[in-house]
């Protein structure tokens, strides 16, 4: 089986979708490179179904151009478009066996039954499931299901596999062992892929680059790390991770840095303005929670200070949050690494939050 | 509990079943007596039956009216149930998978038929058989009963589409199944069992339709169900109630060829 060379690249330029009044998909260009694993995340509602369903034929759009290799297949069928997809609920045909499931693609080919037999067979072994043809698929677990799915979207070498919430309906611990699976199955047959999830940690575990998705509109393309590094508004800031924002009133140039005004009443200390900044457009300030360092009162810290009181502590999995009261109804949220620590402050305690001005990000309200 | 709630609970207790008993007895009397009846040694229809024999049943067949009926009911019903699935299965299909605008309208309108008095139709539809020549031939019944029978093909095949959704049609034709392909691997399979249930359900309304086979057919193509109402005006004789069972007979096998049909298409598909 030949691999990268066989994925095919995918530009949508203009892609638009509406129905009756309601804006699903504005128009949305996107570039994915040949043998890309490309991720599309966003909240429910946000258009990543109606992209999909667009590209894999289901979705007519109202506008634009779908250019899988070069040819524009708008006006073509999704049965001639030879793309291959992955569903949420499987979508295996009940009536036939798990051999039968893989199988479908082939015969409608018109493959040989001896070719159907060998590569329907290798295809079992790769997604792990060998001699399980004769099942039904009823018979099969979630995550079986779901390797069954991936392999008939596979067998037919489709240069663009598309995957829609693959893992939506498997509990979390499988959901990352088929992660790895998804992972590893694509290094293998090279295919294009565009995977739709609205887990952004499954998004940053599998992909290349990702593409962030709100009320239809494409709002940041990117590697995780970029995303979120340098989120480019609120929404992409508070929807990748956790963070601190600070409505920012004004801002004034000081040697070599900014000093930021807060409508929260906290004066920050910033390096960069926003990237991209329109005059006059509403400027928030972001901070990660784990960039902020704390300690007591008094102590001399880095170019952010403020102190408050400690309102809220939670230990999980290797990382404590706290939850600080810097004045009237705001607080920050800070996460630390969970140590055997004897002098952690607990509630009720006075503490000084610091952090560096590199940390205080600039970024677009909208 | 107080003592009188106690008694009502156990005068409950005891109510309850006996009035289930009544209902079920309500429902299935005039069936047993029907039988009963027809198996009377007396040349007339009475209840409870004097003596037993089974002289109805010969006089049945001797008379080549009854044959000749029951075999214009099949003439009719055969089609009109084919009828039935062929376009039922079609306007489902349509209203569940296509996105029609006016679907509830469209649904309302194919259901109406089932829900409307017969009567209505028969009266409407005489002039209409009359102006094309059709009245009193096999075609007019046929028409007119596929047009009752059609909405029961059309209410279960349409449940069995909402039942597994459209994303196995949608694999389908990402694999690359067309149109035809897909109904003929995936569709078909999954609510062949439904179109049957359907079809004999059709059938069985065709069988026990009256209204509109008084209107539409004529001596030589007249229905069972008529040709009953017609000897009932004339002479009341145990012969009708030996047809009535027969009719009964063959409306429960049906019945029970369905429910296993039911069964079946329930175990046979996913969870
Ligand atoms: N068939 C449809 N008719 C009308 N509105 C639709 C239809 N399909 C989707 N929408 C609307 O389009 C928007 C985007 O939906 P979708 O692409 O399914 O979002 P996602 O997959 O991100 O959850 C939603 O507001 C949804 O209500
Ligand atoms: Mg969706």
């Amino acid at each position: 089986m030949s691999s990268a060379a066989r994925g095919a690249p995918l530009a949508i330029e203009g892609l638009a979708k509406q129905y009756g009044d309601v804006v699903a998909l504005a128009p949305t260009d996107l570039t994915i490179e040949r043998g890309e694993f490309f991720a599309l995340i966003g909240p429910s509602g946000s258009g990543k179904s109606t992209l999909l369903g667009a590209i894999a034929g289901f979705v007519p759009p109202s506008g634009g151009r779908i250019l899988i290799d070069g040819d524009d297949v708008v006006a073509v069928p999704p049965y001639r478009r030879n793309i291959g997809m992955v569903f949420q609920n499987y979508a295996l045909f009940p009536h036939m066996s798990v051999f039968e499931n893989i199988a479908f693609p082939l015969r409608l080919r018109k493959a040989s039954e001896a070719e159907i037999r060998a590569r329907v067979e290798r295809m079992l072994a790769m997604v792990r499931l060998p001699g399980m043809g004769g099942r039904r698929s009823n018979q099969l677990s979630g995550g079986q299901q779901q390797r069954v799915a991936l392999a008939r979207a596979a067998i037919y070498d489709a240069g663009l596999l598309l995957m829609d919430e693959p893992l939506g309906a498997l509990d979390k611990n499988l959901r990352e062992e088929m992660q790895d699976e998804i992972k590893q199955f694509h290094r293998q047959i090279g295919a294009t892929v565009l995977y739709v999830t609205h887990d952004q940690e499954e998004a940053a575990r599998l992909s290349d680059r990702m593409a962030i998705l709100n009320h239809g509109r494409l709002v940041q393309v990117g590697r995780s790390r970029d995303l979120y590094e340098a989120p480019r508004n609120a929404f992409v800031a508070s929807f990748l991770g956790e963070a601190n924002l600070f409505a920012v009133r004004h801002m004034t140039s000081t040697g070599g840095g900014l000093a930021v005004d807060t409508r929260e009443g906290i004066p920050l200390a910033a390096l960069r303005g926003p990237a991209g900044a329109i005059n006059g457009a509403a400027v928030m300030a972001c901070v990660r929670p784990e960039a902020i360092e704390l300690a007591r009162p008094g102590a001399s810290g880095l170019d952010n200070r403020v102190e408050g009181v400690v309102d809220d502590v939670v230990h999980a999995a290797g990382t404590v949050r706290y939850r600080v009261r810097v004045g009237d109804g705001f607080a920050i949220t800070v996460r630390r690494p969970s140590r055997l620590q004897a002098e952690d402050p607990g509630v009720g305690e006075r503490v000084a939050l610091s952090w560096r001005a590199d940390d205080t990000l600039l970024i677009l309200k909208e | 509990m107080t003592p009188r709630g106690d008694a009502l609970a156990r005068a409950m207790r005891v109510l309850l079943p006996c009035f289930t008993v009544l209902v079920l007895l309500y429902l299935t009397l005039p069936s047993i007596l029907i039988v009963l009846m027809s198996l009377s040694d007396q040349t007339y229809l009475t209840f409870p039956p004097p003596g037993w024999s089974l002289r109805w049943y010969r006089t049945m067949t001797e008379d080549t009216s009854w044959p000749q009926a029951a075999l214009n009911s099949f003439v009719v019903g055969v089609p009109a149930a084919a009828l039935s699935v062929v376009l039922g299965t079609q306007a489902a299909l349509a209203l569940t998978r296509g996105r029609l605008r006016f679907a509830a309208i469209a649904s309302a309108c194919i259901v109406a038929p089932m829900l409307l008095p017969h009567v209505i139709m028969a009266i409407g539809l005489y002039p209409v058989m009359l102006d094309l020549g059709l009245l009193r031939s096999y075609t007019a019944a046929i028409l007119a009963h596929a047009v009752v029978a059609l909405p029961l093909v059309f209410i279960i095949v349409s449940a069995s589409l909402r039942g597994y959704g459209e994303s196995l049609e949608l694999a389908a034709m990402v694999c690359g199944a067309g149109p035809c392909a897909t109904f003929r691997h995936i569709t078909f399979p999954m609510i062949r069992m439904s179109m049957a249930v359907g079809g004999l359900l059709a059938f069985a309304t065709s069988f026990d339709e009256l209204m509109l086979s008084l209107f539409l057919t004529g001596p030589g193509t007249r229905t069972l169900p008529r040709l009953i109402w017609e000897q009932m005006n004339a002479y009341l004789t145990p012969t009708i109630a030996a047809v009535a069972t027969l009719v009964l007979v063959l409306s429960l096998v049906l019945l029970g060829a369905a429910a296993l049909l039911q069964r079946g298409r329930i175990e046979g598909s996913a969870p």
